[in-house]
């Protein structure tokens, strides 16, 4: 049977790692700071997945990034999505060449829907993650800035024209607080799409993980919580997960 | 040992280069140049994309002639992971009908959307045929990370071992000094790294 997944997203600007809060980023720390409290490659076999997004404002720098990257997924034998600015097919080389196994798409599916299905032609749909940030039915691009003319429910539908391959659904008023998922709109957004579902967006702790990942369409839960899951908290997030019976892989 | 990661320009070769390093490969070359293959001890044939476009990019490099010269007539060891795994069969209806490399008697389509999400991406359990090489030493039951729309079927014995999905389909195949792996195996964990290492003992 097709497994659950866990997924771990580090939030980058500029040299450095961040926690989000509703959007609002702080710096915690750059690349060293990264392999000394979360020892990458030790916790890759906790998790089946790591998203790296690039939140630097204004002109994102992508080599900055890229080499970033590089750096991180050297001895990390999960895949690894990246993403954040992408505005080209040629972005995108950039980061299947730097270690990404798939990209990150968010504002150009709304802004560049020609661009993503070049994307998607070259790459194939499973290597395109859509990236959706959203308070209730509204949905935000360019960082969760920008609101677009379309509801939530609709922009789902809109996606799966795109062809992509999966969709990330980030809930703003959610992130980093702590608190738990946006269970509601989990539940709703589940039943209508096709796509594989990944949901980010408050988890605090272990009990929220179990409380998403059991949901029946939702594929994989993701946080991008660096300050609750630090040291051993993912492997004992897990650990607690297959005890309550989730589908995951049991073996490292 | 020599091992040539085939880049026709597609997807990510990192990972694959970074699993060899690990298991200790010193000489990893990712190239697409016909005499690095003819210096190889091994090929990996990666890949992540659509069907079409890595046969166009293959064809565009003279990869199908330099392939078939070392593999078919050379025996020489060959690894195909995912898509590069795809293209080692006779064709895929990704797209239109595309012919493959034609090494290996698999045919590629689409996964029926009607009864599972497509794409197939998470860990998924491979059921290993008995005394397979790949698997050596391995399970019964093993997860590995898979990320793909289509599956290769055969009705031909290619030492295949399956995964279901909404049925059995092709989750590697090994036969002479040819392999295949429609899972990743750079990204699943332990028991991936032990799938590329037994190839790279045992072919």
């Amino acid at each position: 049977m097709l497994r659950k997944r866990i997924i771990f997203t580090l939030i980058y600007e500029d040299g450095f790692f961040n926690q989000s809060r509703n959007f609002r980023l702080q710096k915690v720390g750059n690349i060293d700071w990264l392999e000394k409290n979360y020892h990458f490659q030790d916790i890759a076999f906790s998790l089946d997945e790591i998203v790296v997004l690039n939140a630097s404002k204004g002109d994102k720098d992508l080599k900055d990034f890229a080499s970033m990257l590089n750096r991180l997924v050297d001895n990390v034998f999960i895949p690894v999505a990246a993403g954040g600015g992408i505005d080209s097919v040629a972005d995108a080389e950039v980061l299947f060449e730097n270690g990404a196994d798939k990209i990150v798409l968010n504002s150009a599916l709304y802004e560049k829907p020609n661009m993503v299905r070049d994307i998607v032609r070259h790459y194939g749909k499973q290597s395109v993650v859509g990236s959706v940030d959203y308070i209730s039915q509204d949905v935000f691009i360019k960082n969760g800035v920008q609101k677009i003319d379309m509801p939530l429910d609709s922009y789902i539908k809109y996606l799966e024209t795109l062809n992509i391959g999966e969709v990330y659904l980030n809930s703003i008023e959610q992130d980093g607080t702590g608190f738990g998922y946006d269970i509601d709109t989990i539940q709703r957004i589940s039943r209508i799409i096709k796509l594989p579902l990944i949901v980010a967006g408050g988890a605090g702790n272990e009990k929220h993980l179990l409380e998403a990942i059991s949901k029946e369409n939702v594929d994989a839960v993701a946080t991008a919580n660096l300050f609750n899951f630090i040291g051993d908290g993912l492997p004992n997030a897990r650990k607690y997960l297959i005890e309550k019976h989730c589908n995951l892989v049991q073996s490292a | 040992m020599k091992v040539v990661i085939v880049d026709y320009g597609m997807g990510n070769v990192r990972s694959v280069a970074s699993a060899l390093k690990f298991l200790n490969v010193t000489d990893i070359i990712i190239s697409s140049d016909e005499k690095d293959l003819n210096k190889a001890d091994k090929l990996i044939l990666p890949g992540v994309g659509a069907f079409g476009s890595a046969m166009e990019m293959i064809k565009a490099r003279g990869l199908d002639v330099a392939l078939s010269e070392q593999v078919i007539q050379r025996q020489k060891p060959v690894f195909g992971i995912c898509l590069g795994m795809q293209l080692l069969g006779i064709s895929s209806d990704e797209g239109g009908v595309t012919e493959g490399l034609s090494f290996i008697d698999g045919c590629v389509s689409v996964f029926n959307d009607e009864y599972v999400t497509v794409p197939h991406i998470g860990f998924n359990q491979v059921t290993p045929k008995s005394s397979s090489r790949l698997y050596r030493d391995m399970e019964h039951s093993l997860d590995f990370y898979f990320v793909h729309s289509h599956k290769m079927v055969s009705n031909s014995d290619i030492g295949q071992s399956y995964c279901d999905y909404s049925g059995n389909f092709v989750a590697s195949f090994e036969r002479g000094n040819i392999a295949g792996t429609q899972f990743h195996p750079e990204l699943s964990k332990t028991n991936g790294l032990n799938v590329l290492k037994n190839f790279l003992e045992l072919f």
